[in-house]
C-alpha cells in the first residue's frame, strides 16, 4: 500500500460533510470475486471502472447524463464489474457545494451508482493516481482497471457510440490477456491534439527513447490518450513507481515497451473534450514542455546510474530544446 | 487464453473480413479462430480486386491478420492492433 494513497484516504475520511460519501478502502468485494472465489475455481477477471469526474462542473447534465447512465449499467452488472468509484477532486466541490444541480446530481446519480472517493488533487493526473490506487486495493491480481475521462462530449450522437464502445477496452485486456489497452481517437491530421502529437510529443520521445517512440507508435498515434484500461499487475508497477504530474499515458506506455508488456490499441471514435474542438496556441505549447519535462525526467530516472549518464543528457537536452522550438514554430502556423 | 464471459459461448455472429490485394495470388483470413492456418478460411477474390471471407465468430475480441502471399498483413481498416504469441502485429476484430 502507498503512504500517499494511505493519507488520502485518511484525509479524505476526516471531513464530514453530509454531501460527500467517503468509500472505505478494502471493505466491499465485488460479488463476482467472492462467488468464483468460493466455488474453487480460478479467480475470474473483475473490472474496475474508474471515472474521474470533470474539474469545472458543467452547466447542464448533457454530457455527465449520458455518461452516468454507462456506470449505472456498469454498476448493475455485477458479475462483471466491480462497483465504478467516481474520482471528485474537493476543489470541484468546494466550489459547488452551495449549487443545487451539482448536490443533487451528485447525491442522486453519480453516488447512486458509483462510490466517490473525495481527494485533494493537484491535477487531474493525481485524480488517476487516487482513482487507480484506491481500486487496486479492492483488486485481485486477474483484475482490470478502465480508467473513463468525464469531461469529454458523451451528450453527442458520436459521444454516445463512444460510450457504447468504451467496455471495448477493458474486454481486451480480460480476454487476449493484455497488460494495456489504450483508447485511440481517430482524428484527421489538421485536428489540434494531433498536430500536438506529431510533431511535439512524438519529435520528444523519437529524441529521448527513439526505439520505445518507434514502438509506441506502431500500437498508437495518440500516445497521451486518457482512455485506457490497465491489467493488476502492471497497474500496481506503475502505482510504485514515480508518478508523474503530467502525461501519465506516455509515461505507462514507456514503461510498459521498457518491461515487454501486452499492449493493444482500440479505436473509441471520434470524440473530444475541447470546448471549442480546437487547442490554442498557449494551451500547445504548455502541452509541449510538459511532455518534454517528464521524458527528461524518465530519462534520469532511467540513466543516472550509467557511467557518464550526463555528457549523453546534455547532448539530448539540447536536441530537445530544439525539438520544442521547432515544434512551437510549427504549431504557430496550424493554431489559432 | 481466457474464454470470453460476456455472453455465451453459443452466441456466434457472421463478419465479413475484407482485404485489398488486386495483384495477390492467394488471401488467407488468419487468427486466434483458427489457430492462424492459412489454409483454413482462404478469402475469395471479387472482380473488383478484392478479397472477401465470412466466418462465423464467437462474441468477444479476436486477433487476426490477412495471409497475402504467404506474408502476413494487417487490417488497415481494423479496430484495434496488438501482438500474436510470436510478438507479430496483428489486428483485433470485436463481435457483439
Amino acid at each position: 500500500m502507498l503512504p500517499i494513497t494511505k493519507e488520502l484516504g485518511k484525509a479524505a475520511q476526516k471531513i464530514h460533510d453530509p454531501n460527500m460519501k467517503n468509500a472505505s478502502p478494502g471493505k466491499r468485494t465485488s460479488s463476482a470475486k467472492t462467488k468464483t472465489q468460493s466455488q474453487g475455481r480460478p479467480p475470474r477477471s473483475v473490472i474496475h471502472p474508474i471515472i474521474i469526474y470533470p474539474f469545472q462542473q458543467p452547466s447542464d447534465s448533457l454530457d455527465l447524463g449520458p455518461l452516468y447512465e454507462l456506470v449505472a449499467r456498469l454498476n448493475a452488472r455485477k458479475d462483471v464489474y466491480s462497483r465504478p468509484i467516481t474520482v471528485i477532486d474537493r476543489k470541484t466541490h468546494e466550489v459547488n457545494a452551495q449549487k443545487t444541480e451539482y448536490v443533487e446530481f451528485r447525491k442522486k446519480t453519480v453516488s447512486a451508482h458509483s462510490d466517490i472517493l473525495d481527494v485533494w488533487c493537484v491535477d487531474t493526473c493525481q485524480m488517476w493516481y487516487s482513482g487507480l490506487g484506491f481500486a487496486s486495493e479492492r483488486g485481485g491480481p486477474s483484475d482490470v482497471y478502465w480508467l473513463i475521462p468525464g469531461d469529454f462530449n458523451y451528450g453527442s450522437t458520436i459521444g454516445r457510440e463512444v460510450l457504447s464502445r468504451l467496455h471495448d477496452l477493458p474486454e481486451i485486456c480480460v480476454e487476449l490477456e493484455q497488460d494495456l489497452c489504450i483508447g485511440e481517437i481517430p482524428t484527421d491530421h489538421g485536428n489540434s491534439k494531433q498536430l500536438i502529437d506529431t510533431y511535439g510529443t512524438f519529435a520528444l520521445l523519437y529524441n529521448w527513447f527513439p526505439e520505445e517512440a518507434r514502438e509506441i507508435r506502431q500500437y498508437t498515434e495518440r500516445p497521451r490518450s486518457e482512455f485506457f484500461a490497465i491489467r493488476h499487475g502492471f497497474l500496481k508497477e506503475m502505482l510504485l513507481r514515480r508518478w508523474y504530474a503530467h502525461e501519465q499515458t506516455v509515461v505507462i506506455l514507456l514503461h510498459a515497451i521498457f518491461s515487454r508488456k501486452n499492449i493493444s490499441r482500440f479505436l473509441v471514435g471520434h470524440i473530444t473534450d475541447l470546448p471549442e474542438g480546437s487547442d490554442t496556441l498557449a494551451s500547445a505549447l504548455q502541452q509541449v514542455e510538459r511532455t518534454e519535462r517528464v521524458l527528461r525526467s524518465v530519462w534520469l530516472e532511467r540513466h543516472k546510474n550509467i557511467p557518464d549518464w550526463i555528457g549523453r543528457f546534455r547532448m539530448l537536452e539540447i536536441q530537445s530544446e530544439q525539438a520544442v522550438r521547432t515544434s512551437l514554430n510549427i504549431l504557430q502556423n496550424l493554431l489559432p | 487464453m481466457q474464454k470470453s464471459r460476456y455472453s455465451a459461448d453459443r452466441n456466434v455472429q457472421a463478419y465479413y473480413f475484407v482485404c485489398d490485394a488486386p495483384i495477390a495470388q492467394i488471401v488467407s483470413v488468419v487468427g486466434d479462430f483458427n489457430k492462424w492456418n492459412p489454409s483454413l478460411h482462404r478469402m475469395e477474390k471479387t472482380p473488383g480486386g478484392t478479397w472477401s471471407k465470412r466466418i462465423e465468430l464467437r462474441h468477444g475480441h479476436h486477433r487476426y491478420a490477412f495471409m497475402v502471399d504467404g506474408d502476413l498483413r494487417l487490417d488497415p481498416t481494423a479496430m484495434g492492433i496488438t501482438k500474436d504469441d510470436r510478438g507479430r502485429r496483428v489486428s483485433i476484430v470485436p463481435i457483439s
